[in-house]
């Protein structure tokens, strides 16, 4: 139960255009399994920056990270697409599907791309997970002809099917109403309490942030607070 | 269908954008099936063109030739180290024709490459009939081993043409002398070469080659007869002509003929120099249009593709976010292009082949003299330009998918999806 899902020592991160900038200043931090982190701090304050660089998708930074007690840092972008579909979920703020393939589809796509099941398998459990979130009868139809809340439910089942350690949310819930973000936000809790899984997100919400286990403040580039 | 998630999502995107896709492969298509049917016609043309010329010249001629004066005679004479020079030099007369023909010919048959070896003797003589007179050769052959070089049969219009050796003082006349002088078989022409007596001869059988020019001098004869119409003796050979198994090997086998033999051994490819220079000069007109549609083809799909990654920008974006590596994103793309190439090109086999049997069947006149004996026009079926035809067509839309892919591949996800 405490074994470390992630761990980030003295991460620096500058931005070099227009002018040099440090928008991350030795960031280190670890978020146990199964925990629900919510990072919160003032636009700009550089957390959806830190996100990138966590979820291995960002490379230049300076300092470590570590993913699953594997070190990522300095591996090449190929191995990290590796690590990113075996390992890492992703939801972004605008759900991003892709909307020319069934909504069953999108699930499949990154565990067909992992390949540890078979296609039949695949489409099961993509079923399941869309079950999960109460959009199993959106399944057969395109991407693009869905309301926002129920692409954001795919999205989210998306970044579970391959039943990743870490999933990582960048203001998952900021272009929803209130009635859809609490759906999201009870997947969640449901996702780190019932499975275990753990729950790193970017947050603007601060009701979302405070029902999560941890909140992790940033300003400028720093991390002033954690309680 | 087992499919691999990359080419899953490649037909996807091709599916989902069925005109463009339509369009680019149609594009492979137009050059496919016009590399197809230009290569086939030049082909079927050339083929035509060589096969014409092998009517008339061997693949090898085997000649005596004038030479100029040397001094090798002023060097038996003057045995010192001084260097002799030849003012004004003339060619010098040899012996006609070829000294111990017997002995070359039977020599030459021991090499298996060779197919035919027949001795000729070829002579300027004047036609005439009542008072018209007409320029010409005689060829004095053996019609037999003729005929199986360079079918006699098939260009024969009356007569057969085995009566050469069965009548004696008998002729074979060409189809312009014959309309020259208003003969026809059975009627008896005189001959007269520059050297022996005149001779009157039957006229057993008219021919046509197609080539004009051959046709209004041209006569075959017995070789005894055309030995004796020069008042030689039997032994009196002006050519050997010699067909190979294989007659790409003619040069070659010529320059080792003149070794062995010390004649002038001339190919067809000498022979017919004009000709190769038109082959290779219809071969780069052909070669660069064809390059051109296929470049085009090339562009069509290098546009679409490029347009497909600037759309979807933020799918690949996706793709990549949830593990998709930089050659899986290489693949989705290439495997379009290639889709599309594989589509245009099954489909431009098809159709450059109804093209190229819809041209052959086409009918454009018969033997006259314009157009020879080429009555259709010439196509080849050829099994390696529908080979290479592919080739080109895959090679294009590969090098045309590539650099839109490789972009694709090097897309930023951080960047995309932070905006």
């Amino acid at each position: 139960m405490n074994s470390i899902a992630l761990k980030a020592k003295n991460i620096v991160k500058y931005f070099n255009d227009p002018v040099t900038l440090k928008v991350l200043d030795d960031i280190s931090f670890e978020v146990k399994t199964g925990e629900f982190v919510s990072i919160v701090g003032k636009s700009g304050c550089g957390k959806s920056t830190l996100l990138y660089i966590l979820s291995t998708m960002d490379t230049t930074y300076e300092g470590e990270l570590e993913v699953n007690h594997q070190k990522v840092t300095g591996l090449s972008l190929n191995q990290l697409a590796a690590i990113r579909n075996s390992s890492i979920g992703f939801v972004f703020q605008f759900h991003y599907l892709l909307p020319d393939f069934t909504c069953l589809k999108n699930v499949m796509i990154p565990a067909l791309r992992l390949g540890k099941y078979s296609y039949k398998e695949v489409e099961e459990r993509a079923y399941e997970k869309l079950k999960m979130f109460g959009v199993e009868e959106q399944a057969l139809k395109h991407a693009g002809k869905l309301s926002g809340g129920q692409q954001q439910r795919v999205a989210i089942a998306r970044a579970l099917i391959n039943d990743p350690a870490i999933i990582m949310g960048d203001e998952p819930t900021g272009n929803l109403d209130s009635k859809n973000t609490a759906i999201v936000f009870d997947l969640f809790q449901r996702l780190s309490k019932e499975f275990q899984q753990t729950i790193i997100t970017v947050t603007h919400d601060e009701d979302f942030a405070r029902r999560s286990d941890r909140i992790i403040e940033m300003s400028d580039g720093r991390i002033i607070n954690q309680h | 269908m087992k499919l691999s998630v990359n080419s899953e999502i490649a037909f996807t995107y091709l599916f989902a954008r069925k005109k463009q896709t339509v369009i680019a492969a149609l594009g492979v298509m137009f050059g496919v099936s016009m590399f197809i049917f230009m290569q086939s016609l030049m082909k079927g043309t050339n083929d035509y063109f060589e096969k014409q010329s092998f009517n008339t010249t061997p693949h090898i001629r085997l000649y005596s030739e004038n030479k100029v004066a040397d001094t090798h005679i002023l060097d038996s004479f003057i045995k010192d180290a001084s260097v002799k020079i030849l003012v004004n030099p003339k060619q010098l007369l040899q012996r006609q024709g070829i000294i111990n023909p017997n002995g070359v010919i039977s020599r030459l048959r021991k090499d298996p490459e060779l197919s035919f070896i027949t001795p000729q003797v070829t002579t300027n003589v004047i036609y005439t009939s009542g008072s018209v007179q007409l320029n010409g050769t005689v060829a004095g052959v053996d019609i037999i081993q003729e005929d199986k070089m360079f079918d006699v049969q098939g260009n024969m219009v009356v007569g057969d043409f085995r009566d050469l050796n069965r009548v004696n003082n008998s002729i074979l006349i060409g189809k312009g002398i014959a309309g020259k002088l208003s003969l026809h078989v059975g009627d008896n022409i005189t001959v007269a070469s520059g050297t022996g007596s005149p001779m009157i001869m039957k006229i057993i059988g008219i021919f046509q080659s197609g080539v004009k020019l051959v046709d209004e001098t041209k006569s075959y004869a017995n070789i005894v007869q055309a030995q004796s119409l020069l008042g030689k003796d039997r032994s009196y050979v002006t050519d050997i002509k010699i067909n190979l198994k294989d007659y790409n090997k003619a040069p070659a086998k010529a320059r080792e003929i003149e070794t062995i033999t010390g004649y002038k051994a001339e190919d067809w490819v000498q022979a017919n120099a004009q000709l190769k220079t038109a082959f290779k000069i219809r071969a780069m007109i052909l070669n660069s249009v064809v390059g051109v549609i296929l470049l085009v083809a090339g562009f069509g799909i290098y546009n679409i593709l490029n347009m497909t990654i600037y759309e979807k920008i933020k799918e690949i974006a996706i793709l990549k976010a949830t593990g998709f590596s930089g050659y899986s994103v290489i693949s989705i793309f290439l495997q379009q292009a290639i889709y599309i190439g594989l589509m245009g090109a099954v489909i431009g086999i098809g159709i450059g082949f109804l093209i190229t049997y819809g041209f052959s069947k086409v009918y454009i006149g018969g033997p006259n003299p314009t157009s020879g004996t080429l009555s259709y026009i010439p196509m080849s079926f050829y099994i390696p330009h529908y080979v290479e035809a592919i080739f080109f067509g895959l090679i294009t839309t590969i090098a045309a998918g590539y650099f839109p892919a490789r972009k694709a591949s090097r897309v930023d996800p951080v960047t995309i999806i932070r905006g």
